[in-house]
């Protein structure tokens, strides 16, 4: 039963991100991310015996230990880059500011000039 | 004083390349008189910076006869005074002294500042008073001074004259991200093997206030932090690797 639940919720999740690409709330990069995430968490539900065929090999005891660690290294990973994103987004967006105040007083400069050119 | 006189008349040329970046917010009680000081010591164009203020520092200072930049959203000093670089830069201007708006600091000491500036002997010069410090201050700059490596005395003084070779890095976008003019600006600079020259100045009190990086416990423990952060990481290990201030290429006009 469980296992279905994270398979309902994985394959719920790709519809999800598929119907927000076709609203226009999700930009389609992020799609690229988000819908292999949800594959897996599907396929991983349909299939739980492919952790417990993996963990052996890797030396985990404890199979159902892959799927959490993996998520919580893949959260931490895309929490990251959205900081960097973030960063970069708030050095255009003060770019912008700056930008816009010195072409403000270029406007204001150019219209007190030809308020006071002679007609 | 006839020495001064010919010493004017010489440089008369180059302050027609200089101007002066005030960065303000909410200082109307101050401003109008940092500029009448500035305009009574010397004959250099004046831009103000208002961050996003909520009084009337604009309209004061354009009635003082400053250009104005007026933010729409509040970017801090470092973000403003980096506005006026990027207008000073924008106009060909060659040289910027940056002051405080809160009258800190005395333009007669403009000149001293420009002096270094003017004969090339460096690129930026920094007007240092370390006797302002209070003892949380003092703290602050050793602190700051170990961590990022950085042998100048006074690291916090806004009152700075920068050549082109040092606008031109801190017009980069690099540049931007920075918070405070302190440790980061300074430690970019060097990076870019920019030459720094310390001149002692007087500075008087803040008129309007307390200063705003050193108003709280917490707003220190925050600056604090993010400084020794930023030193760490910025922090330069020998001379390999220098950039070249010559090497940037100067961002178009339509460029942001």
């Amino acid at each position: 039963m469980t296992y279905w639940i994270s398979a309902v919720g994985g394959l719920l999740t790709a519809v999800l991100i598929i119907y927000l690409i076709r609203r226009d709330h999700l930009h389609t990069r992020y799609a690229l991310w988000w819908i292999p995430v949800a594959l897996i968490i599907a396929i991983l539900g349909l299939f739980p015996q492919i952790t417990d065929w993996i963990a052996p090999s890797i030396g985990v005891h404890y199979g159902p230990v892959i799927p959490l660690l993996t998520g919580l290294i893949a959260l931490t990973l895309k929490i990251l880059i959205m900081d960097i994103e973030r960063s970069r987004n708030e050095t255009k967006l003060n770019r912008i500011v700056q930008k816009l105040a010195i072409l403000e007083q270029a406007l204001q400069q150019l219209t007190e000039n030809s308020a006071h050119k002679p007609k | 004083m006839a020495r001064k006189t010919q010493r004017e008349a010489a440089y008369a040329e180059q302050y027609a390349n200089c101007c002066v970046v005030i960065p303000a917010r909410n200082e109307e009680d101050s401003i109008a008189s940092v500029i009448q000081q500035i305009q009574a010591t010397c004959t250099i164009d004046l831009v103000v910076v208002d961050d996003n203020s909520s009084d009337e520092t604009k309209s004061i200072a354009r009635n003082a006869g400053a250009t104005v930049l007026s933010l729409p959203v509040n970017l801090g000093a470092w973000g403003a005074t980096q506005t006026g670089l990027r207008y000073a830069q924008s106009k060909g201007y060659h040289f910027v002294v940056t002051m405080d708006a809160d009258g800190q600091h005395e333009a007669e000491h403009i000149e001293a500042l420009l002096e270094p500036i003017f004969t090339g002997t460096c690129d930026v010069s920094i007007g240092t008073c370390v006797t302002r410090g209070s003892l949380l201050r003092k703290i602050a700059w050793f602190a700051m001074k170990r961590v990022s490596g950085l042998s100048l005395e006074d690291i916090t003084s806004g009152f700075r004259v920068y050549n082109q070779n040092a606008i031109a890095v801190l017009t980069t976008r690099e540049a931007t991200l920075l918070e405070y003019q302190d440790v980061g600006v300074l430690t970019l600079l060097h990076s870019y093997g920019i030459r720094f020259a310390e001149i002692e100045v007087n500075m008087q009190k803040r008129q309007n206030g307390p200063s705003r990086i050193f108003c709280s416990w917490l707003a220190v423990a925050y600056y604090m932090c993010h400084t020794a952060i930023l030193g760490m990481s910025k922090r330069q290990y020998g001379k390999k690797g220098r950039k070249k201030a010559e090497n940037i290429t100067p961002l178009n006009y339509q460029d942001f």
